[in-house]
């Protein structure tokens, strides 16, 4: 054990630093908070999608992958070194992540030799994805996911509703799960498919959030004509990429969790001071709790990284994934308190920050809820971790 | 940046693992309770073991993990602790104390000392510094019984003004400067967080063996949901400890900066994992963690314990707020 990084990895970082110094976009300069921005703004500001291919051509976007893909054929450990610098400057590789960190993995390791072109476009950015996974009454059961696809000569016919689809509205396709054997256990009746969100046949209606804000939506598929050659692996074996998409969305999580938490501390010791909280015992020890929080679960994440860093399905992410978001909702929900009568006020000129800390809050939920709740996380933990039976 | 154990240290845990499971059994602890020859024969076997003592604060810190998991009595734990201070005095007794054949403990400011009736020193230290060494013998103690009984603790109440009042003849005392006391305390709390994660992890492990096997309503407890979340949750903030104490030992060993904050973030997150796994420890034994046959009972005693010294989770965050409120300049 030591703290000491190689001078190797080092290195990797000056490079890196120099990078950001000299190409970082200047909306992104001082740091760039997406959940402020989309409220009023576009849902994939122009700029973004620019420094997305920036950093794709450079080899900064995904650098463990090779230089086509986006990378620089970096370690597991430098990996970790460019999650922390890009959350430690607050700088986005792209708001719109299902495309580079959901699809591309899962059709680097499950789509035909044909299908493998979809990648590079899919990290680049030029090609912005949705993921079909959950519906109206599959949420934390998945596996009960009702869409359905029934072959028709070279094509299978689509129908079926998908719900809280995150940027169905902007996105030309859609990593789609279905049901293509409804006679089987429901695990091994799914399939994933690639479907052009241009086809006739689809209908997106976009929902509003907690916040007001819609960045995702209803899908809904009648008689949708997809290609056999859209089918990603075997027929049947889609469960099997479910479970390495969530994997892969849960894999590099922490360290932005991590990051944001110990960026929270700081804003909360701000605020104390500024609200006349700064001797008040019980808030200096709340604070003080979310900074113990955020300085274990960097250990944690740092102890657990060797799997992490695999983008193996490890269970141990579970750990990361639970503790990182609950305790981000706990530190919004602190600034609330510290704020006192003015915690829920959402007024640009009477309110801390136009409601900053409530509306950070609602949005914390999203991290409790998306890729697997809270609740599914424990049950994770307790029957893959501890080995205990399932219920 | 590198939180694996190396070779000497997996060596070092497995070897310490399978010693402390021989010598210091349940039942073993058990016979403690009213043989207090049990414990100096346990610390006898640890003998071995006494340089750990001036190894790296990571190698201490795992070996105390699997001292806290058997719950070991002995002297070995306040032992490590005095050592520091022996070296940074330079004291004539250390060499014996590396040998394993004399053991120490120590009283700061007017903290409960730790098995003194074991030791054949007692190292005093003041919170300003002023350090004496003494022979047992020569201090007044008086126990001070506590739930713990693989531990027996003592006071010294005249421990502050003994010290301050400079009443000790000049050339038997000593002094430390500032930032070797400080450093002292941030290695203290990050081996007292070790040994309680340990014991942490042996309820953990014991509360797990009970829920797969008890069943009520035809099923295993354990495929209980309800009983499936505590138990993550226990899950999660022992390793969630674990990790802060790995990281704390490895801040003392590079006297890095965040020495402090991360010395006390282990001790309050070992403090909060013990506490919530010893509850819901008994709680999801049952009636059968009540009770004074089961083994539970020694072990979450000296979790309830090693949760009150050496820093209690609001004393720890109250000087973490110290640290962020108002940093040290640099």
């Amino acid at each position: 054990m030591r703290l000491a990084w190689s001078v190797a990895d080092d290195q990797f970082r000056r490079e890196l630093e120099a990078f950001l110094d000299a190409n970082v976009p200047e909306q992104a300069a001082n740091g760039f908070d997406f959940q402020g921005e989309a409220s009023g703004g576009e849902l994939i500001p122009s700029w973004l999608r620019e420094w997305q291919a920036c950093l794709f051509d450079n080899g900064w976007m995904i650098p463990g992958y090779p230089p086509e893909l986006g990378g620089r054929a970096a370690t597991s450990v430098q990996t970790m070194i460019y999650l922390e610098v890009m959350a430690a400057r607050r700088i986005p590789r792209a708001t719109h992540f299902p495309g580079y960190a959901i699809v591309a993995p899962s059709l680097i390791e499950y789509g035909s030799a044909e299908q493998q072109i979809f990648v590079a476009p899919a990290i680049r950015g030029d090609t912005i994805w949705c993921i079909g996974m959950s519906e109206p009454d599959a949420g934390s059961d998945l596996g009960a996911l009702k869409t359905k696809a029934v072959r028709d000569g070279d094509n299978f016919i689509l129908n079926g509703q998908k719900v809280w689809t995150s940027y169905a509205m902007v996105a030309s396709k859609c990593f789609c799960y279905v049901r293509t054997d409804p006679d089987v256990p429901k695990h091994k009746g799914i399939s994933a498919f690639i479907v052009d969100m241009e086809s006739p046949g689809i209908d997106v209606r976009p929902l509003r959030h907690i916040t007001g804000q819609a960045d995702f939506a209803e899908v809904f598929f009648t008689d949708v004509m997809v290609p056999a050659a859209n089918l990603v692996g075997p027929l049947n074996g889609g469960w099997a990429i479910t479970q390495g998409s969530l994997a892969h969305e849960r894999a590099g999580l922490w360290v932005e969790g991590v990051a944001r938490l110990e960026q929270t501390v700081h804003s909360l010791v701000d605020l104390a001071q500024r609200y006349g909280k700064a001797q008040d015992s019980g808030i200096r020890r709340k604070i003080a709790a979310t900074a113990e929080m955020a300085s274990s679960l960097r250990a944690l994440g740092y102890k657990g990284f060797a799997s992490f860093a695999q983008g193996s399905s490890a269970p141990e992410h579970s750990f990361m994934k639970l503790a990182s978001s609950e305790a981000g909702k706990a530190a919004f929900e602190l600034g609330m308190e510290i704020l006192g009568e003015y915690g829920a006020v959402v007024d640009a000129v009477a309110g801390e920050d136009a409601g900053r800390w409530v509306t950070s809050f609602y949005i914390s939920f999203a991290n409790t809820i998306a890729g697997g709740t809270s609740e599914i996380q424990r049950n994770i933990i307790a029957q893959r971790i501890l080995g205990l039976p399932r219920s | 940046m590198d939180f694996t154990l190396s070779p000497d240290q997996a060596l070092l845990v497995e070897t310490a693992h399978r010693l402390l499971a021989d010598r210091c059994s349940a039942s073993t602890l058990r016979a403690h309770i009213d043989d207090r020859s049990i414990a100096t024969q346990v610390q006898q076997s640890l003998a071995d073991y006494a340089p750990v003592a001036v190894a790296d604060c990571t190698d201490a810190c795992l070996f105390l993990d699997e001292l806290g998991y058997a719950s070991a009595p002995g002297p070995f734990f306040a032992t490590l602790i005095a050592v520091p201070l022996l070296q940074a005095i330079d004291h004539d007794i250390l060499n014996a104390v590396l040998t394993g054949e004399v053991a120490a403990t120590v009283g700061f400011g007017g903290t409960l000392i730790p098995d003194a009736d074991l030791v054949d020193y007692i190292v005093l230290v003041s919170p300003s510094g002023a350090i004496v060494v003494e022979t047992r013998d020569t201090v007044e103690l008086e126990r001070v019984n506590s739930v713990d009984h693989s531990r027996r603790w003592f006071r010294y109440a005249k421990v502050h003004s003994y010290l301050d009042a400079e009443s000790t003849p000049a050339g038997h005392r000593s002094r430390l400067d500032a930032a070797t006391l400080g450093a002292w305390r941030d290695r203290s709390h990050a081996c007292a967080a070790a040994d309680l994660v340990g014991t942490a992890r042996r309820m953990l492990s014991m509360t797990l063996m009970y829920a797969k096997q008890r069943e009520q309503f035809a099923k295993p407890i354990g495929s209980f949901q309800a009983i499936q979340h505590k138990l993550a949750d226990m899950a999660l903030g022992l390793e969630r400890a674990t990790a802060a104490v790995h990281f704390a030992a490895m801040t003392v060993d590079a006297k890095t900066d965040d020495r402090a904050f991360a010395c006390h973030s282990a001790k309050a997150a070992a403090n909060d994992a013990a506490v919530r796994i010893l509850k819901d420890a008994i709680q999801i034994h049952g009636g059968v963690g009540f009770t004074w046959e089961h083994d539970l009972q020694m072990y979450l005693r000296r979790a309830t314990m090693g949760a009150t010294q050496f820093g209690t989770t609001t004393w720890h965050l109250d000087q973490i707020a110290e640290l962020l409120f108002a940093p040290p300049p640099r």
